[in-house]
């Protein structure tokens, strides 16, 4: 170095450039072989270690990935799909949904169903995991847990059809007087609030599930919290759970329908949710499931992964915040949003993923209608961006807002990768063809329910995933009564039809309701339809019979089998 | 005897040993320049900066943040010519009678059209006793028994026999299966196949608008705008979000370490000068704040100055006036509290050693005021190491910044930052190399080019290291 400073135009330093160089390139060099004998060595680690494969023959059990870690297992508290995933596996209601969402008996042999009641004859081969039968007061005893306000579930609504359920869960009624009585053992009584045609939809959702009285007692608060804290009576139990990293399912042999179920374990060996990571997994053999991306898809489809596709059911749409000190609450800016949003160019260009559909309806095209799909006989309302319409009713807006210049309006949204590309396709969209400003504004999930909830936004993105299969799921969650319509929207004839189609028994009547429902949303530009999810993954063919569901457990493995391609 | 003594002549002209006197400064300078890298890397330095504040108003004035979704993660070796289509492209689908015949795929499956990238239009002859079609698309030529690739559609009527595919199409071969379905949904065995490539496309009224175009009818081609570095995933322009990204880096990069360079030589040389009780309690003081989580400050302050909606605290306030955008000043401000500790220490020790040399006791006993003390022996004497440690805490500030940006804990979007488009650009790393490769490089560049000219500046400016010469 010095040499070099001294004599600048000596040989010295150009020779000692050249030493750097070499000295570089041998270092590249034993990284590059170092890498390759750490890929060999792995590469026969995979090959030797059976035990976390996929698929694996000696012992018939599956490994997959958990999203997220059930936050507990207690039915009458769980909110989550993931939870919900779990419960469907290692418990059993009154009723079951089929490979094809027909309605299958469940804990229940039979049932009779009348306007106002229905009684349920439970089956009497059906035990606990640990022994004892599972009885109509099971469930009741479930039912009242949940609506009891000492257990503030959140879900605690699905439980209101049943007689005095809102009553008790709000005005404080005794859990006593819940219209759900067990006869004897074997035979429950169910009295309705008001006529409710699909109610026995709703009794597959995990809120219905049972939960063993005794056992629950015996918890004193903690059950469904860890493996000791929790008993079955689905067709697999939890054998193990470490919290944060894996739960093992094993079949469940005093299950009264064991024989139908192939798989000896399911193994929940991942809790991730890096998306990337989760593929990776998949890529070497390490989970029968994954879940694609859209920068994932070109991946898969180079490597002849077989690419599935499954539609969730969910509908994606913008909220408005409807009070009144925001500028949202004029209808004539909402219009003006409205008609700038385009849901085909949002689908094909920003989510670039197949199975998602362009919004155009708070009902989705899978919920069925009067004889066939509601949407085929009630299309939905017509949509076509018009940017300079859209104008015109921005400049009306701003007259009665009084103001100058277009408002800044504050977007809140998740706070995942996709939430910002989202966002910020509408911050341009716009800015560029209205001249507001949008400020994101990114959060977690519990913290976007808190500042909906106060009001502390002007639009959200925001999503529904249907509950139960019907469109009345879909159809009232923009009442001026429900608790998740939290931008307030308030509309005398939408609630009106909500009543009609939550009482009416008539499926016509019912139906146009709904169809009024879907056209004041639009009109009234109460919400901007974005899209209907649809989702790609990438599944092993060696496993079989796995079910993907709009409504219940999903994915669901309990019917799932393996088969050995190589022996075939 | 004539003793004539002659003066000899004076040799007036002495051998010089000694060279032409040169102060500290130029002397650095003199050996900076005889560092080839170090002054390889200031040349590259320049650059930069004139990247980041001059080439965005005067070469390169596109906007960062202007979307097009059309163009979206288009790597710059991208071909231009777009196929121009009418503005009412709409297509209506094909209903054919029923088919008769034993074939169990569709015999024949063409591209109605041209096949653009705004959409390829397919079409088929009839399957008989089929309930309906799905249609295929592949980015690699479907294998007997393989998968046929992404299911892109489903037709549930068996004469009707067309599909309009609009989904992300790009300029590449795509490979079309056509397959018949039965009543149950489930797939007939066999499929039918076609290669298409599609051509870019562009709407007339699209056309209309880009620069230089005056006139566009359908079935001509033109050329779109140019982007020299490729585009984002939203059609963003590569080049300018650069430009805008370097901006943010580099001033960040510069003026934190400038802030905390400040901070530290004021607390280094109190506490060194006045040593005892104010040297302890300043360094015990220093200690506390090097515990400090850097992290976890970052995250405080991110909600001090991007507060929740609605509510405007002071520092967002002041955010606001100074027209700074999002998360930049949080940054600067974390990266000052958090990062002067260092060179405080470092100024403290010169100035404890400084003190106590003999031209400092010297020039204390001629009677020199305090001032005179620290401007003339303190202040010079210090400011090479001060200098050599400002030139390595450039790039490990642009080094934060990047990192903070990309775990998401830095810039606002739409600001762009080297980091934040690093993070965008490594979901798509295998299949747009581009957009994680030209921000890491600018990342990369810029650390290095800062460290080199720190090591040329240390070598030229590090007293110890003369003298061993």
């Amino acid at each position: 170095m010095t040499e070099a400073i001294r004599t600048p135009k000596s040989s010295v330093s150009t020779s000692s450039v050249w030493q750097l160089v070499k000295y570089a390139l041998l270092a590249m060099l034993l990284m590059f072989m170092l890498l390759v004998c750490l890929h060999a060595v792995t590469l026969r680690l995979e090959i030797g270690s059976e035990s976390n494969a996929a698929v694996d023959f000696a012992r018939n059990s599956i490994s997959l990935n958990l999203g997220s870690e059930p936050p507990q297992l207690d039915s009458t508290k769980s909110t989550d799909m993931v939870s919900g995933q779990v419960l469907g596996h290692v418990m059993e209601g009154l009723i079951r949904y089929g490979p094809n969402n027909e309605i299958l008996p469940g804990i229940a042999e039979s049932w009779e169903v009348s306007e106002l009641s229905a009684t349920f004859y439970l089956r009497k081969n059906a035990v606990w995991s640990n022994g004892s039968p599972v009885t109509a007061d099971d469930f009741v005893f479930a039912w009242q847990t949940a609506l009891d306000p000492e257990t503030a579930s959140q879900y605690a609504f699905i439980l209101y059809p049943l007689k005095n359920g809102e009553a008790i869960n709000t005005d404080g009624a005794d859990v006593e007087d819940l219209g759900a009585k067990a006869i004897d053992d074997f035979t429950l009584k169910v009295e309705l609030e008001q006529p409710t045609p699909y109610f026995i939809k709703l009794l597959a959702f995990f809120t219905y599930l049972p939960i063993n009285r005794e056992f629950y007692d015996s918890r004193d608060g903690t059950y469904g919290t860890s493996v000791e804290d929790l008993i079955f009576n689905g067709p697999f139990t939890v054998s193990k759970w470490q919290h944060g990293s894996s739960l093992r399912l094993e079949k469940n042999v005093d299950y009264w329908n064991s024989e139908d179920i192939k798989l000896d374990a399911i193994d929940f060996a991942y809790i991730i949710s890096d998306p990337n990571a989760i593929i990776n997994l998949f890529a070497t053999k390490k989970i029968v499931m994954a879940g694609l991306q859209a920068e994932n898809i070109e991946r898969a489809l180079a490597n002849r992964w077989p690419v599935k596709e499954h539609v969730d059911g969910s509908v994606f749409y913008l909220g408005f915040n409807h009070r009144e000190d925001r500028p949202t609450s004029n209808r004539n800016l909402r219009k003006a949003i409205q008609l700038v949003c385009d849901p085909e160019e949002l689908v094909y260009k920003v989510l670039k993923t197949p199975g998602n559909r362009p919004g155009e309806s708070i009902f989705p095209v899978w919920l069925r209608g009067v004889n066939g799909y509601f949407r085929d006989e009630y299309p939905a309302p017509k949509h076509k961006p018009d940017p300079d319409l859209a104008r015109e009713y921005l400049v009306r807006a701003l007259t009665e807002l009084e103001l100058s210049s277009p408002p800044q309006l504050i977007f809140l949204t998740g706070d995942s990768e996709f939430s910002t590309k989202h966002a910020e396709y509408y911050q341009s969209l716009f800015k560029e063809n209205l001249g507001i400003e949008v400020r994101i504004d990114q959060q977690i999930f519990q913290q976007r329910l808190a500042k909906m909830t106060s009001g502390d936004y002007d639009i959200v993105a925001a999503g529904w995933g249907p509950d139960y299969d019907d469109v009345l799921t879909f159809g009232d969650l923009f009442t001026s009564w429900n608790a998740n319509n939290r931008g307030l929207f308030k509309n005398d004839e939408l609630d009106r039809n909500v009543q009609i189609a939550q009482q009416s028994s008539d499926p016509k009547t019912r139906m146009e309701a709904m169809n009024r429902v879907q056209h004041i949303l639009y009109e009234e530009a109460a919400i901007i339809f974005e899209y209907e999810r649809g989702s790609n993954y990438v599944a092993d063919d060696r496993v079989q019979g796995v079910t993907r569901r709009v409504v219940g457990t999903d994915p669901d493995y309990t019917r799932a089998y393996i088969v050995d391609k190589a022996k075939e | 005897m004539n003793l004539s003594f002659t003066p000899a002549t004076v040799e007036t002209d002495i051998e010089q040993t000694s060279r032409p006197s040169l102060s500290y400064w130029q002397d650095a300078w003199i050996r900076l320049v005889a560092n080839k890298r170090a002054i390889t890397s200031l040349f590259v330095i320049i650059c930069l900066l004139l990247f980041a504040f001059v080439a965005p108003h005067t070469i390169w004035r596109v906007k960062h943040d202007i979307q097009n979704l059309d163009r979206a993660s288009e790597p710059p070796w991208v071909n231009r010519k777009a196929l121009v289509l009418s503005d009412n492209d709409t297509w209506n689908d094909v209903v054919v009678p029923d088919a008769v015949g034993e074939h169990r795929a569709p015999t024949s499956l063409e591209v109605v059209g041209e096949a653009a990238t705004s959409r390829v239009r397919l079409m088929w002859d009839a399957v008989p006793n089929s309930h309906g079609y799905r249609v295929y698309r592949n980015i690699v030529e479907p294998r007997e028994g393989a998968p046929l690739g992404l299911s892109i559609g489903v037709v549930n009527e068996s004469t009707l026999v067309s599909f309009e595919d609009r989904l992300d199409i790009r300029q590449k071969p795509y490979w079309y299966s056509v397959v018949a379905l039965h009543e149950d949904g489930s797939e007939f065995d066999t499929a039918k196949t076609l290669r298409v490539v599609p051509q870019r496309s562009i709407y007339v009224s699209e056309a209309l608008a880009l620069p230089g175009v005056d006139s566009a009818q359908p079935g001509e081609t033109v050329a779109l705008v140019w982007h020299p570095l490729g585009t984002d995933y939203l059609g963003r322009d590569m080049l300018a979000r650069l430009m805008k990204g370097a901006q943010v880096s580099l001033t960040i990069g510069i003026v934190a370490p400038l802030l905390f360079m400040v901070l530290g030589i004021v607390i280094g040389s109190v506490s060194g000068y006045f040593g005892g009780i104010v040297d302890a309690g300043l360094m015990r003081f220093t200690d506390f704040v090097i515990a400090l989580p850097f992290l976890l400050f970052m995250i405080l302050f991110k909600l001090m100055f991007v507060p929740p909606e609605g509510e405007a605290n002071f520092l967002s306030s002041v955010q606001d006036f100074l027209g700074i955008e999002g998360g930049i000043l949080a940054m600067v401000v974390a990266l000052v509290l958090l990062s002067w500790p260092g060179i405080a220490r470092l100024v403290r020790g010169e100035v404890l050693k400084i003190r106590e040399q003999g031209y400092v006791e010297a020039s204390r006993l001629l009677g020199a005021p305090n001032r005179w003390l620290i401007g003339r022996h303190m202040i010079p004497n210090t400011m090479g190491v001060v200098l050599v440690s400002f030139t390595f805490a450039v790039p490990a500030t642009i080094f934060t910044e990047a990192f903070l940006s990309f775990i998401g804990m830095g810039v606002v979007p739409p600001t762009p930052s080297w980091g934040s488009m690093c993070n965008d650009g490594i979901r798509t790393m295998e299949t747009y190399p581009h957009e994680l490769l030209f921000p890491a490089l600018f990342i990369s560049i810029t650390v290095l080019a800062f460290n080199l000219l720190g090591d040329g500046l240390r070598d030229a400016l590090d007293a110890r290291m003369r003298s061993s010469e």
